[in-house]
């Protein structure tokens, strides 16, 4: 049986059933690396040019930690999903890069996903990545309406139960429900904010402090897309909903008490979208804490912040009871 | 409305030119100093790169001296530069200036969204005058550049270090000065002639290629002036970015199915196989293509910019072999490091075409 590896980074968070559905039905083994470690991240830092963003750094450690464990690497170049509206470059030259720095891979499954070019590029661009596995379209065609189907099935489910991506994956326990003091939701890339080494276990934590958490995808992704039109106009990033079209929801909700927006340090696309949150939050005057984390920030430093936030959070709402 | 638009290198020549044909009311600002972007800093969102800041600094220079209609570079699929305008616009209402900023969509509509955007401004004057307008602006920039790449030659053989450097900024103010296609040529050819007499030195320089992402390298200010800091060191600076070449294709040439940078992305296939915006696809061909010709490269890239942190990654495990400087280029640096680094690699350089010339017996 065929091995194919999924890097367990970046939009496996967003699409890993649609992917594993597509890859099982064409009959192949799905290896998912284990969760980031500190051992990943340092092969990460390692192998890249040292201003590359924390989150792709982390993909490429689990990259290496699958080389040799499989046959492929399923790593697609996904540039646009909606029409005329275009993902960060980093997420275009994925494969490139991973090829570049990690020349043990075995040979990667990258296609050119990109709605613009029309239907009959997008499936050519599936079938190429199908290629390796299969020859046959009906085969193909059948993989990817189950994919589909998986996928619709994974965001309604986070969104109808409350759940993180994680826990919507089985990665995590479903949670129980706590008494909370205090609602605080999320406002990043689920693949920053669902890596509990990078954010230094940000949502266990907050959850230990008696906070409940939302996070974007328990939104409606109506809902966003209406909170994001009234900010922004057209999204322009691919992924602008969960952190413009959230952070502009949930700032509305009487519930939430306020929101913290976590970004990776030299996030090209966050630079401008976490700016115009936290200009939204000011003219709103709702909490608002900015988390920019890298590969050198402190647990005890993002900690100090933490409470000294919920501390501020906790006053003002006494103050206004 | 007093309109007014970002520096770029030596851009603000033809602009000025043109708006004044067009008869449009309009500002130059200041040309970058440490105070546009010690002013720009201060006033950005922190983790945007050095164009963003650099263009914001010159917009609230502008609006010091009066402007409130100004001109940003747009469009979709490009990198964070699409959204500059947006930003921008916050920050300077923030700032108290009751601004109205335009976009120019460059990467989709071409040439006719330029026009459009002329037409807007000027108020809706006919075409025939935006149409010889344009020219006149062309000729100007197209003028300049033609100067700029006999400094880059001249700038590393003069005998006397500087020389080619001041007369290109006289240069540059005669051609600004100038009024009809007359007097430009003869500045053209005056200017030409007077570089080429130059006292030389009779060395054989070093070559060396700058290239990277598009603002850094067309915006000496943005790259502490590493085309003249190379020439003192006596290296011959090439590049194939210049606006004149960039407007020619973009905007003329592109539509019509002919693509400048089809050799560079071809070259750059086996390394990076896809468009990944700005000028990342580029960055890698050019380290393929010019490995044969050139004794190096001087990547120059903004701070945190997408496009250029693959090529970075890519660059290494290109199997061409040619010595590459990357220089990251933000408003932490200092002068003085990017001095000593440059020195170390032309010496490097120099000490490499040595041994090549050893092996195959040329002296």
């Amino acid at each position: 049986m065929v091995r194919v590896g999924i890097p367990r980074g970046l939009l496996t968070y967003q699409y890993l059933p649609m992917w594993k559905t597509f890859l099982e039905a064409l009959g192949a083994e799905v290896v998912i690396s284990p969760p980031t470690t500190r051992q990943t991240l340092a092969e990460g830092v390692r192998r890249m040019v040292a201003e590359t963003c924390l989150p792709v750094k982390v993909f490429c450690g689990h990259a290496v930690a699958l080389a040799g464990q499989c046959d492929y690497l399923f790593i697609p170049s996904i540039k646009s999903v909606e029409p005329r509206v275009y993902n960060c470059s980093k997420f275009l030259g994925l494969p490139d890069m991973v090829r570049a720095v990690v020349p043990e891979a075995p040979p990667i499954l990258e296609a050119d996903i990109d709605v613009n070019q029309g239907r009959r590029a997008l499936y050519r661009a599936i079938y190429s990545l199908a290629r390796p596995l299969t020859w046959n379209p009906w085969r193909v065609r059948e993989a990817t309406r189950l994919a589909m189907e998986a996928h619709r099935r994974y965001v309604q489910e986070m969104v109808r139960e409350k759940k993180t991506p994680p826990q919507a994956l089985g990665f995590s326990p479903p949670e129980e429900e706590a008494p909370h003091r205090l609602t605080v939701a999320i406002v990043g890339h689920p693949y920053i904010v669902h890596d509990d080494f990078i954010t230094h276990r940000l949502l266990p934590r907050l959850k230990g402090l008696g906070v409940r958490v939302l996070v974007p995808e328990m939104a409606l992704e109506e809902e966003m897309a209406r909170a994001m039109a009234k900010l922004d106009g057209k999204a322009y990033w691919t992924y602008e909903a969960e952190v413009v079209g959230a952070g502009a929801y949930y700032l509305d909700q009487e519930e939430v008490d306020g929101a913290i927006g976590v970004a990776a340090f030299g996030c090209g696309p966050d630079s401008l979208m976490v700016d115009l949150v936290k200009r939204y939050a000011r003219e709103r005057k709702r909490p608002f804490l900015t988390l920019s984390l890298d590969e050198h920030s402190g647990e005890a430093g993002l900690l100090t912040r933490l409470e000294a936030f919920l501390d501020m959070i906790e006053r003002k709402k006494r103050k206004c009871e | 409305m007093r309109v007014s638009f970002p520096h770029l290198g030596h851009l603000w020549v033809p602009v000025r030119a043109l708006f004044t044909e067009l008869g449009v009311d309009h500002v130059v600002p200041p040309l970058n100093t440490r105070r546009t972007l010690t002013l720009a800093t201060k006033n950005s969102p922190e983790g945007l790169c050095l164009p963003f800041k650099l263009t914001l600094g010159n917009f609230i220079e502008a609006c010091e001296l009066g402007a409130d209609t100004l001109v940003q570079a747009g469009g979709a699929g490009i990198c964070r530069l699409g959204r500059y305008g947006r930003t921008q616009e916050c920050v300077l209402r923030d700032m108290g200036f009751q601004v109205q900023l335009l976009t120019a969509g460059v990467s989709e509509k071409k040439l006719q969204g330029i026009m459009q955007l002329f037409k807007k401004i000027s108020g809706g004057a006919p075409w025939a005058r935006i149409v010889s307008a344009v020219r006149f602006g062309l000729a100007k920039l197209n003028s300049l550049d033609e100067i700029e790449k006999e400094v880059h030659r001249v700038r590393a053989r003069e005998k006397v270090k500087g020389q080619a450097t001041a007369l290109f900024q006289e240069a540059t103010k005669a051609v600004d000065e100038t009024g009809d296609y007359d007097s430009l040529k003869r500045r053209k050819q005056d200017y030409l002639e007077r570089l080429r007499a130059v006292p030389q030195n009779g060395e054989d320089p070093l070559l060396v290629g700058v290239m990277g992402e598009f603002y850094v390298v067309l915006e000496p200010f943005s790259n502490n002036d590493v085309e003249i800091e190379l020439g003192k060191l006596g290296v011959e600076v090439r590049r194939d970015l210049f606006i004149s070449e960039w407007t020619r294709f973009s905007l003329f040439l592109n539509p019509l199915g002919i693509n400048e940078k089809r050799r560079l992305q071809q070259a750059a296939m086996p390394y990076l196989k896809r468009d990944v915006g700005g000028d990342g696809w580029e960055s890698v061909g050019e380290k393929v293509l010019h490995a044969r010709h050139f004794d190096g490269l001087v990547h120059l890239a903004p701070f945190t910019c997408m496009p250029e942190i693959i090529a970075q990654n890519i660059l290494p495990s290109v199997k061409e072999d040619i010595p590459v400087l990357t220089l990251l280029c933000d408003e932490q640096t200092g002068k003085q490091g990017m001095l000593t680094r440059l020195e170390a690699f032309v010496d490097l350089l120099k000490r490499r075409r040595a041994s090549r010339r050893q092996k195959v017996g040329v002296h």
